[in-house]
């Protein structure tokens, strides 16, 4: 049996793994990502529309700061993320860009005078300050105050994965490809690396090591569509929760994206709506302001898909054959703009539905898009019950989302969350705590286990056929856990995913029996993974009787921070339930810098929770005092929710913005 | 980042294998234009055949130059050959790949390469011969003299050969002259090489042609004239004392 | 689309061989789907897969032409097969894996490794020693038009796409292809790079590199992001052969 040692093992090649390797090498230890395909094919590759970070460059960026960035993050999230987190993030993401700008991606940059832009449907011109010529610009994004989203045309995540799996190379980061991590090895609470299947040839491989790294991206891929990759299978949760000890954190909050293609589900970036986009319906009629007066088609992605489909329920869709869309109309925005700054968007309006947007409308509907649950974290990455296993980016649950997260806070979130864990991370293998404890025995024990696995699936006979339980999975989260959810179809949910559940425990490997490289064999073992993560969405989604963020529940529409400001945390303790178990995390109002209030969507239906006044007077006393001394924006902000003392000491500092307008 | 010295022979090659080809191109272009003056009349071609003996700036005629002149185009020549040669297939197996891939990939570009390797193969024999026959004999050029040389002396099926050969070889390579070095490359590469490849079609037409109309009124009047008088043609104008 | 094509049956022909199958051998197999509206190879070969023989092997990731997963030999021209709709093709339409790639089965090709072959080779990354970072500190300006044309660049998705349809390369394994010149025309753009022209021309200024191009152009009849391979490499034939010239 192969095992393999190393310092820190990194599960998933995408942003924000190569990011924890690449921190953790140059902190001296050594790093081996294992990815399901080469680094550079990662689903972060298809972040079209940009990265948000107040760098307030841009005339209509102007003011921006840590504070508003802070603030639109937090009203996004429905008070559901954690604001010590989304703190450290927003704090960061200057920090990130810059470091991302030197590593080499080509982020577009302001151009000194004037420039025209559309903004609700006008024409617009923008003066552009010379200082600020040269530095880096930002476009428009939903559900943010200013423009923040910066970018490299519609292809930023492609640049940046691009940028930072080159650094890793020249830091001699290893890259184990086409290896997929099965299962966690672990004892007495302490994690020490897993066993991976080399999916070219078929060899089982244990890699040991001091601290493991989940970063495996969303799980998207549990809906028959989906803008993810089809790799984004969750696989990551999945081992995370197969272990019965790690925990799972709000997998019921899944975003839809306002605007992916029909029918295929490929995504057409929020750039679109941000540069002047617009929605229309059947009749040609632009229908969001009727809506949402104030943000329009730039209100935040969970409004936004739920107004689409509101509006489709009342007859204004557009009928087709693979069901009624709406469309987007990006012909305003003018040939020579959708070229340069959206041509990953021309490209795939050419090439899957043969129009040309800057003559003809997409044809677009919400469609899965984003989970903001995962693994859940502390906020240094670390999961809260199974020590040495850490989880960053999307896979994680750290959790600076809650219940929904903002456009361009994504490929944000995993070069931060890489980096900062990366220090964590460190810290640990610095540390004694961090030596290995396992006995070789026990390892083969844990590869003994997969290979059996294996075995079972090639050899079974009178089988199920996984493909069939997948796509019923699949049919499930797309008809009873979509964008509108409620009782009676998330009761039915579960119960038909658990029936699933225990058909998958009978699945077979039909024909296709190589021990080596076997698409069959492949899709059998995650089909099984995949009807436990499905369940745990859908559980936690039939329990949770309000409406948060991209949760929507038809039968309790108010957002009730009386009984459910908390985090739903999913478990698998025995391997014999057919459900997962269920508890609750208090999101404490106590110590939140920006306390729960209305959103500024639609009616404010809210049911508050007890304590939210007493905080929110607190916090405006304690401002308006600070304020009267002459106190600074970040003395305020300490006295409100210090966080700076959570960060490594490296990111501590001052960002520096033009004009100092701190 | 090393600090040693950069080998340039790569670059000197490649420029050498370049220009080199340049100057062939252009030399034939010329060349199978002042054949043509056959098809003219006599006196035209004898006309241009004393220009390039220098009669027109000496007032004699001087078939050593001539003699030059080739012998400087088959220097050119043989160190094209030897350059461009490094770009053949080293093997057979290197030969069918290519041939296979063009083929498979129905990739016109990659095709016109290989009927450059087939025509510069055949000229490092064909043009051989006619470059030194043309070193070692320049003072047997004119309207007769030439079209003994094709009929008499069998020299016209390799002509054929080679006039074709050197056609397609030299546009071809001028084409790829120009994509390869950018040459009025315009905004859209496009567009630009659309222009140049159309361009190559035509002069391959054009040049063909009239190399082929030479030569077919070469080959008549090798097989109409009397050649008993010797093979000198006499201008009824240009009188002159041969050297 | 055109209405006719709406219930053809595609005939589908597969180049397959598992090179871990001691028994196998390369064969041709041919599959039959009915074809649907907006049928991509990607839906096809799924389809295929999930109903005809589980065990057939492809390569496709973002399924939406980004990630350069998929890159195949269709009717004999490299391309990207998530994007090519069926109702562009003829009825029958063969499929095979791109050649000089290792091959891992059927049209599943490992380009990763070949790609970080070359990045290492080419050292695809910003080289700046003296760079003082500062995670605080504003960025470094950049001209807004030179930002765009590094991106311009910087589209390649090293799907391997040049090198299938790359006469030289297929003769002469050790050039680098349109993929190595393109990186190597981008670092060159970027002013963080402090690469000097004499560094650049180390790395491709021998037959290996840019002068073993002959211009067959294949590379820039085939990439899918329509990157302009042919006049950059020009560019970089004139830059190094300037260089060669210097001191």
């Amino acid at each position: 049996m192969k095992i393999i040692y190393t310092d820190v093992l990194i599960i998933g090649g995408g942003l924000a793994g190569l990011r924890v390797a690449t921190g953790v090498k140059e902190r001296g230890h050594d790093a081996i990502v294992l990815t399901l395909v080469p680094p550079k094919r990662s689903h972060s590759a298809a972040a079209q529309g940009g990265m948000q970070a107040s760098l307030a460059n841009c005339k209509m960026g102007e003011g921006d700061n840590e504070d508003i960035h802070f603030g639109d993050t937090i009203r996004g999230s429905d008070w559901g993320a954690d604001q010590e987190v989304a703190r450290m993030f927003v704090h960061c993401a200057p920090k990130a860009i810059r470091e991302l700008a030197s590593w080499g991606v080509p982020w577009n940059r302001v151009k000194k005078g004037e420039h025209t832009s559309i903004i609700n449907a006008q024409k617009v011109g923008i003066m552009e300050k010379e200082e600020a010529h040269g530095l880096i610009t930002a476009r428009d994004f939903g559900g943010t105050k200013k423009w923040r989203t910066c970018y490299t045309s519609d292809g930023t995540g492609h640049s940046m994965l691009f940028a930072v799996d080159n650094k890793a190379q020249e830091k001699k980061v290893e890259i184990h490809e086409r290896l997929e991590a099965i299962s966690l090895i672990h004892e007495d609470g302490r994690c020490y690396g897993a066993v991976a299947r080399n999916l070219m040839n078929g060899e089982l491989v244990a890699y040991v090591s001091k601290a493991t790294t989940i970063a495996t991206g969303g799980y998207g891929r549990i809906y028959s569509v989906s803008t993810n990759a089809v790799i984004c299978q969750g696989m990551g949760q999945a081992i995370a929760l197969e272990t019965g000890i790690a925990t799972l954190g709000n997998m019921e909050a899944i975003q839809f994206h306002p605007t992916a293609i029909v029918p295929v589900g490929i995504l057409t970036t929020e750039g679109c709506r941000g540069d002047g986009g617009l929605l229309l319906d059947k009749d040609g009629y632009r229908f969001m302001p009727d809506y949402e007066p104030e943000k329009k088609e730039l209100a935040s992605r969970d409004v936004v898909s739920r107004r689409m489909t509101e509006h489709i329920r009342k007859g204004k869709g557009v009928q087709s054959r693979y069901g009624d869309h709406l469309w987007l109309d990006i012909t305003i925005l003018g040939r020579e703009h959708i070229e340069k700054n959206l041509r990953e968007v021309k490209e795939i309006c050419e090439n899957f539905l043969g129009i040309d947007p800057a003559v003809d409308w997409i044809p677009v509907r919400p469609t899965q898009h984003y989970s903001m649950g995962g693994i859940r974290t502390t906020h240094r990455g670390e999961s809260q019950t199974l020590k040495g296993l850490y989880s960053c980016g999307e896979a994680a649950c750290w959790d600076m989302h809650g219940f929904n997260r903002l456009g361009g806070n994504s490929v944000s979130e995993t070069v931060v969350s890489g980096m900062l864990v990366s220090e964590y991370i460190s810290d640990f293998c610095d540390s004694k705590e961090s030596s290995v404890h396992i006995t070789s025995s026990k390892i083969e024990t844990f590869l003994q286990k997969e290979k059996d696995k294996l075995e079972a699936l090639l050899t079974k006979e009178n089988g199920e056929d996984a493909y069939i339980l997948r796509r019923a999975m699949e049919k499930i989260m797309m008809e009873k856990v979509g964008i509108f959810r409620n009782g009676d179809d998330l009761q039915k949910a579960v119960d038909e995913l658990e029936e699933l559940l225990k058909r998958s425990k009978n699945i077979e490997v039909f024909r296709s029996k190589s021990r080596a490289a076997n698409p069959a064999l492949v899709n059998a073992y995650r089909t099984q993974k995949m009807i436990k993560l499905a369940l745990t969405v859908a559980l936690g989604a039939l329990l949770r009787e309000e409406s948060r963020g991209a949760h929507s529940r038809e039968d309790f529409p108010a957002r009730d921070d009386e009984n459910w400001l908390k985090r739903t945390i999913t478990s698998w303790p025995d391997k014999n339930q057919t459900l997962p178990s269920v508890d609750y995390e208090e999101i404490p109002i106590g110590n939140m810098e920006l306390p729960p209030g209305f959103r500024g969507y639609g009616k404010d239906l809210t049911i508050h929770h007890p304590k939210t006044a007493a905080r929110v007077s607190m916090v405006e006393a304690i401002s308006k005092k600070l304020e009267a001394d002459g106190a600074s924006r970040d003395e305020i902000q300490n006295a409100l929710m210090p966080f700076l003392d959570k960060l490594p000491k490296k990111y501590r500092g001052k960002n520096e913005r033009l004009g100092d307008n701190s | 980042m090393k600090r040693e010295k950069i080998d340039k022979i790569p670059a000197r090659l490649d420029l050498i294998q370049s220009s080199t080809g340049l100057i062939l191109a252009l030399f034939i272009m010329g060349h199978i234009l002042f054949e043509a003056s056959i098809l003219i009349s006599h006196e035209m071609m004898y006309k241009v055949t004393i220009m390039f003996e220098g009669y027109y700036f000496f007032g004699e005629t001087y078939p050593g130059i001539v003699s030059f002149l080739a012998a400087a185009v088959f220097s050119i020549f043989i160190l094209h050959a030897g350059i461009a040669m490094r770009k053949f297939p080293a093997s057979y197996k290197q030969y069918r790949t290519i041939k296979d891939h063009a083929l498979s990939m129905k990739h016109e570009d990659s095709s016109l390469w290989i009927i450059q390797v087939v025509t510069g193969f055949v000229m490092f024999f064909t043009g051989s011969v006619h470059l030194y026959i043309m070193m070692t004999q320049a003072s047997n050029i004119g309207p007769y003299a030439s079209s003994s040389r094709v009929v008499e002396e069998l020299m016209g099926p390799l002509y054929l050969v080679l006039l074709v050969s050197v056609v397609l070889h030299a546009f071809i390579g001028l084409y790829r002259l120009a994509l390869k070095w950018g040459f009025m490359e315009g905004k859209s590469t496009k567009v630009s090489r659309k222009r140049f490849k159309y361009l190559m079609k035509i002069m391959i037409v054009f040049y063909l042609a009239l190399g082929t109309l030479s030569l077919a009124k070469y080959t008549y009047i090798g097989l109409s004239h009397d050649f008993s008088d010797g093979l000198r043609y006499q201008s009824p104008d240009i009188k002159m004392e041969t050297h | 689309m055109k209405k006719e094509n709406a219930n053809r049956v595609l005939k589908i022909s597969i180049l397959r061989f598992d090179p871990n199958n001691p028994k196998d051998f390369p064969h041709m197999q041919t599959f039959e789907v009915l074809e649907a509206e907006g049928m991509t190879l990607f839906i096809a070969l799924n389809d295929i897969r999930e109903h005809q023989d589980n065990s057939l092997m492809f390569d496709f990731v973002c399924r939406a032409g980004i990630c350069g997963s998929c890159s195949m030999l269709v009717n004999g021209r490299p391309t990207l097969a998530c994007r090519t709709l069926t109702s562009k093709l003829e009825r029958h339409i063969t499929l095979a894996p791109l050649p000089l790639f290792q091959l891992i089965g059927d049209l599943s090709i490992n380009t990763g490794k070949w790609m970080r072959g070359l990045n290492g080779r080419l050292e695809t990354w910003i080289h700046d020693k003296e760079a003082e970072f500062s995670f605080d500190k504003l960025e470094q300006k950049m001209e807004p038009e030179l930002a765009n044309e590094i991106y311009e660049l910087d589209r390649c998705i090293e799907c391997g796409c040049c090198v299938a349809g790359c006469g030289t390369i297929q003769m002469r394994p050790n050039f680098v292809g349109a993929v190595g010149l393109n990186k190597i025309a981008r670092y060159h753009l970027d002013p963080r790079d402090k690469r000097e022209d004499k560094d650049y021309y180390e790395l491709v200024g021998d037959e290996e590199g840019v002068f073993g191009c002959m211009t067959l152009l294949g590379c820039e009849d085939v990439c899918p992001k329509n990157l302009p391979l042919q006049s950059k490499i020009a560019y970089l034939r004139r830059m190094m052969i300037k260089t060669s010239m210097k001191d």
